[in-house]
């Protein structure tokens, strides 16, 4: 399985959170010879069931969630000029978005910047401060006249950018925040191929993480598992912010620790990173997660859960940057963990 | 309309206590559906029987208030607020007590505007003594703005025009419905939307509709220095495509804007960038419910003078009416 190739097609796919149409059958025909079943529930979430080995009363029902969806920016106003007034869907930082490349999704696909002043006619103490999201505007060059013809208020933008290859296994582009997490969940069920497996694998490409963790919530609810992994990205490492608020990236798959959390299921897959010999890390959060893990764990009656995260730069740029090694390496740990679950694990869950 | 929407807005509904309203909306809506009842928070579900799909419409009959929280030896009343007030404009201001308790709110001293907060504010009812006070209020009791409903000729003035606006549009829309029975209808009033769209989610789980649209006010961009929004008082209803809570469903909000153009009504399209609304709550319950909102634009919501402009008002009850009567996919 061609880890880049996979990437290159999703992350330069359009999905902003709300609007992952366009990229759901590019992700449905990667799923699809690797599960028994896809199929779809009201708000978009796209569910791949890979069956396992139980039967009848010992069905295990194992729930994994990596959202597609990606920040993105709306349209707010059509100005004189022909100038684009937006607002955010996702956060985005202001300073990482003039000179972007965009596409405005309105009647037709069209190509637009995000422009800025240049420094010659911008005050000293104007160029000192950050520029505010209220005050940047997106020009298509066509007129007010013309513009309103193809846009209107509402209608999507999202940012373009190719993915790039750099050295060590790292790529680098927009949105693998988290289709990184996608493609770990196609390569965990291609590692499933040839592994025994007694729970039914439901992997669910979620939506409208980035806006509340909505498409989780729903999909929890839909497939009422016995327990659940998200996969997400955690902050890599980086020059100017402390290493207790980071991880390495290219230092193996990190386990999420903390209340979100269930702790049979961390110290199960701490256990099975062990035997595997796959490195981990642990990454600490007090209170819940801004992951699907977050309103997984309280979707119905509660449920059991745990979260993998890869370690990624610059999150929420175009210009994200993790290992594909992190990748397959937490893929692995996923099936290997997967291919140990078992009822009595499960029931194992309730003796607190 | 205009008598109808005095009547609520003059009417006090704080979350958590909007029997008031309750009533009001009972003895108007009680000869148009089959069914009536309430649900163990306090939302008003009326059900108008149908065949096709089931819509749950949703507009909140609570109105931002605010709780007494101490009453000190002099009779002054510490409070908190109940959903999104701003300290600022409390000054000055005249409250009101579903008993009937009048009070006026002022401040501490202070040296600068931006030293105020909740803790510099108290209320004064007029007595004396603690034990005064406490013959007319007790902690926990609620009291909302004390203000008249104002007829500006187009224009609307009142308090908690959110939601009534909305409240008064779902029951001017279900007057209006013909003997059809397209569509299974709940019309929904709900309670404590400004505390967290809690009775919205309530419902929600208890009717599991196949669509949800919340009625509602949204804020506008045409004020001086305002933030950027291309909504304005006057251009029509607004249909949601989002807000902080939900990302309006496509499918809902493009057959509403279908529906608009089908038959001529005004309407504008609305992206809110903060505040939200019960179709937050209603989308993501259960297994996910597309939801949408259509929207009456409202200068200084949550103010004690909010203003709608009151052909908006109708146009947003022809617009639900052919919404509600329409063959949903």
């Amino acid at each position: 399985m061609d880890v880049i190739s996979l990437l290159r097609e999703l992350t330069e796919a359009q999905g902003v959170s709300g609007q992952e149409d366009s990229l759901r059958p590019t992700a449905e025909k990667f799923f699809r010879p690797l599960c028994d079943e896809i199929k779809y529930d009201k708000l978009g979430n796209l569910i791949a069931l890979k069956k396992g080995t139980a039967e009848g009363k010992e069905h295990i029902k194992i729930m994994l969630a990596a959202h597609m969806d990606e920040i993105g920016l709306v349209v707010t106003k059509i100005e004189e000029g022909g100038f684009l007034r937006f607002s955010t869907i996702g956060g985005f930082d202001a300073r990482t978005l003039p000179g972007q490349k965009v596409i405005i999704h309105g009647r037709k696909d069209i190509t637009g910047v995000i422009g800025s002043k240049s420094p010659h006619i911008t005050e000293e103490k104007e160029r000192k401060k950050a520029v505010e999201i209220d005050k940047l505007f997106i020009d298509t060059g066509y007129a007010q006249s013309e513009l309103l013809e193809i846009v209107k208020v509402g209608d999507i933008i999202s940012i373009e950018r190719s993915i790039y290859e750099l050295a060590n296994g790292c790529v680098s582009g927009k949105a693998l925040d988290d289709r990184a997490g996608v493609v770990a969940l196609m390569y965990c069920l291609h590692k499933l191929q040839s592994l025994h497996h007694v729970p039914d694998v439901y992997a669910v490409a979620t939506v409208q993480e980035e806006v509340g963790v909505r498409g989780a919530a729903v999909s929890a609810y839909n497939i009422a598992p016995d327990l659940s992994i998200a996969i997400d990205v955690c902050h890599g490492n980086l020059p100017g912010v402390s290493e207790f608020e980071t991880q390495e990236i290219g230092a193996g798959p990190v386990i999420g620790l903390g209340p979100n959390f269930h702790p049979s299921i961390i110290a199960r897959l701490k256990e099975v990173a062990k035997r595997a010999r796959i490195p981990v890390q642990f990454d600490v959060s007090a209170g819940p997660t801004g992951t699907d893990a977050r309103a997984i764990q309280i979707a119905r009656g509660g449920i059991p859960t745990g979260l993998l995260s890869l370690p990624l730069r610059y999150m929420h740029t175009s210009v994200e940057l993790l290992s594909c090694e992190d990748l397959k390496l937490t893929a692995e740990l996923l099936a290997v963990f997967i291919s140990t679950i078992d009822r009595v694990f499960v029931e194992g869950l309730t003796c607190f | 309309m205009k008598t109808l929407l005095q009547k609520l807005v003059e009417e006090s509904g704080p979350p958590g206590a909007e029997e008031k309203i309750r009533d009001i909306v009972k003895a108007e809506v009680k000869d148009y559906v089959d069914e009536i009842f309430e649900d163990a928070l306090g939302n008003l579900i009326c059900v108008r029987k149908g065949e096709g799909k089931k819509i749950m419409l949703a507009a909140h009959m609570d109105e931002v208030a605010l709780m007494v929280t101490h009453i000190d030896e002099q009779g002054f009343l510490r409070f908190t607020k109940v959903g999104g007030v701003l300290p600022h404009l409390l000054v000055g201001e005249r409250v009101i007590f579903s008993s009937g308790v009048i009070g006026t709110i002022n401040h501490e001293k202070i040296k600068e505007l931006k030293e105020l907060d909740f803790s510099k504010l108290y209320i004064d009812i007029g007595a004396s003594s603690k034990k005064e006070a406490e013959n007319k209020v007790a902690v926990g009791d609620t009291c909302v703005y004390y203000r008249q409903f104002t007829d500006l000729g187009r224009r609307i003035l009142a308090k908690s025009l959110d939601d009534r606006a909305g409240c008064a549009v779902m029951i001017s829309a279900l007057q209006k419905l013909k003997d059809d029975r397209i569509n299974e209808l709940y019309f929904v009033f709900t309670v404590q939307e400004e505390v967290g769209l809690r009775g919205a989610k309530t419902s929600a789980y208890r009717l599991d509709p196949d669509f949800g649209i919340a009625v509602d006010v949204t804020r506008t961009g045409d004020t001086p220095e305002a933030p950027t929004m291309a909504v304005s008082l006057g251009k029509g209803p607004a249909i949601k495509v989002k807000d902080s809570s939900v990302l309006a469903h496509p499918q809902v909000r493009d057959l509403m804007i279908e529906i608009a153009e089908k038959y001529k009504i005004p309407y504008q399209l609305e992206v809110l960038e903060r505040g939200g609304t019960d179709a937050g709550a209603i989308h993501l319950t259960k297994e996910g419910i597309p939801s949408g909102a259509l929207s009456i634009p409202c200068r200084y919501i949550h103010t004690p003078s909010e203003m709608i402009d009151y052909e908006d008002l109708q146009s947003a009850v022809n617009l639900l009416e052919k919404i509600l009567t329409a063959r949903w996919p």
